[in-house]
């Protein structure tokens, strides 16, 4: 328990004390806007695939369910505004993040990782530059910029897959569907999810990171990193998720 | 004035402590080895000399300044000036040979990629390693991998250079192309630190030793003067690795 405790703590300490070091190297120059290119490419780009496919077919089973549920009570035509509602305020954003923090936190922990047990992170420091500026920034960078556009586009391909399922298995007209939706979102429920994002990309990057430097113990430590970093940030993104939405909450009740 | 001193180094990890009195200097152009036992904590030392480990208390000067409080932005310009050369080469290992030769280049200075090219060529073909310029390092033998290691700490022309282990592991061929271009580079002046298992080498490129025991140097000794040093420890080690 005492351990736990100390590692809570020490998990606590140095991701703000990274969170920090970012933020006051993130303007000082060298800065290095091709290492951003890069990490957007490689963490935005290719997380395409995996977010269209969960995306889709979170709108396609949420569509489903509510329709076999709804139909009992002559509800179906609620079908377009809650699978909406429901993609663009929560599951959007939520299993983005959920996913790419399995994929890109886990990538980026793993990378670091090996760079650090095969002394790369040393060899960065040793010829005068910094791992901070070099290594961590572009990938906190990337996520935040590539992880907000991941989760609009996923909103988009929910909405998507759960007209599919309305106007094919549950018998709605697409045009109904899609002024339903259109009618129903406005722009807190878009700013309620996707502003959510932000903070959830801080919270892959910087747990990703925060594991890969400090990874002890050659290719095993290296795992255990990696798995640590993937438990971390998906429970930072869920507990944090009642926070954010509270938030939100109270930010629409005072406007 | 020396070019490195240490003085009182003390260090400890996790309550073990490793150095307690770690006190020496290294002159101008002077080649000192750094030997001890395995698990001494040599590589602690020589680390330290470019904040890569920041001591428990004690001073470490590199040409005049104190370096052990300095910031990781300030020991930049230490770190410039100090080349380290890694047990391992500890070479990027998604950059090519060239790419990983040209980092300290497009790093600290302001040539173009032309003057890059020319620099790593002619690096390339002082080290023998001509035709590894486009290779990964996973494709690199470890003797080359050490050599494209040394070459790189070598391309922003350091006055000191800080040798982990680097015949460590080597085929007797390999080791002797690492002792001519230690030995070439201190031909040129500068100055070097030695941490090695490796006799017959350090006897061959080093001046004088520190031999690291019990947290402190125990024994100082000249090259010349190794084997009828006084010192019993001095003795004593060098018996164990004849004998070994």
């Amino acid at each position: 328990m005492k351990a736990s405790r100390v590692e809570f703590l020490r998990l606590f300490g140095g991701t703000t004390l990274l969170t920090r070091q970012v933020a006051s190297e993130l303007f000082r120059p060298p800065l290095y806007p091709s290492l951003v290119m890069e990490q957007i490419y490689q963490i935005g780009i290719r997380s395409i695939p995996l977010v269209f496919v969960t995306a889709g077919s979170t709108g396609m089973v949420m569509a489903l369910q509510f329709g076999l549920g709804l139909e009992k009570f002559g509800g179906k035509l609620y079908i377009p505004k809650i699978v909406s509602i429901s993609i663009v305020r929560e599951m959007g954003p939520v299993f983005t993040c959920l996913m790419l923090a399995a994929r890109v936190g886990a990538g980026i922990t793993s990378e670091i990782g090996s760079m650090t047990v095969t002394q790369q992170i040393d060899a960065i420091r040793a010829l005068g530059t910094s791992p901070i500026k070099k290594i961590v920034i572009p990938r906190v960078l990337a996520c935040v910029i590539a992880i907000p556009l991941l989760a609009c586009a996923a909103n988009f391909i929910g909405i998507i897959g759960g007209l599919a399922v309305g106007a094919n298995d549950l018998g709605l007209d697409p045009v109904f569907y899609i002024q339903k939706v259109l009618n129903t979102l406005w722009l807190p429920d878009l700013a309620s999810g996707l502003g959510k994002t932000p903070v959830f990309a801080m919270i892959i990057a910087i747990t990703a990171c925060y594991f890969g430097l400090n990874v002890k113990g050659g290719t095993q430590g290296v795992g255990n990193a990696t798995t640590k970093s993937v438990v971390t940030s998906s429970i930072c993104i869920l507990v944090g998720d009642y926070f954010l939405t509270k938030f939100f909450w109270i930010l629409e009740q005072c406007l | 004035m020396p070019v490195i001193a240490v003085k009182n180094f003390k260090k400890s990890f996790e309550g073990r402590e490793v150095h307690r009195d770690v006190t020496f200097h290294v002159e101008e152009g002077e080649c000192v080895g750094l030997v001890g036992g395995s698990g001494v904590g040599k590589s602690v030392v020589l680390r330290s000399l470019i904040g890569l480990e920041k001591p428990d208390s004690g001073e470490i000067w590199i040409e005049g300044e104190e370096i052990s409080k300095l910031s990781e932005r300030d020991l930049v310009k230490i770190r410039r000036k100090v080349a380290y050369v890694f047990q391992n080469g500890a070479l990027f290992d998604s950059m090519s040979v060239f790419s990983n030769l040209a980092y300290p280049l497009r790093e600290h200075t302001k040539f173009n990629e032309s003057q890059i090219k020319e620099r790593i060529h002619a690096q390339l073909e002082e080290f023998g390693l001509a035709e590894a310029v486009n290779k990964l390092p996973s494709e690199l033998s470890g003797g080359m991998q050490k050599r494209v290691g040394l070459a790189r700490s070598m391309m922003i022309d350091p006055k000191v250079i800080l040798y982990d282990e680097p015949t460590a592991g080597l085929d007797p061929f390999n080791t002797l192309k690492i002792r001519e271009t230690v030995l070439r580079l201190k031909k040129k002046g500068v100055t070097s630190l030695f941490v090695t298992h490796d006799m017959p080498t350090a006897v061959a490129v080093c001046d004088r030793f520190c031999l690291l025991g019990d947290g402190r140097v125990k024994a100082e000794a000249n090259v010349d003067k190794l084997h009828t040093h006084s010192s019993g420890d001095i003795q004593q080690f060098i018996d164990g690795l004849d004998g070994g």
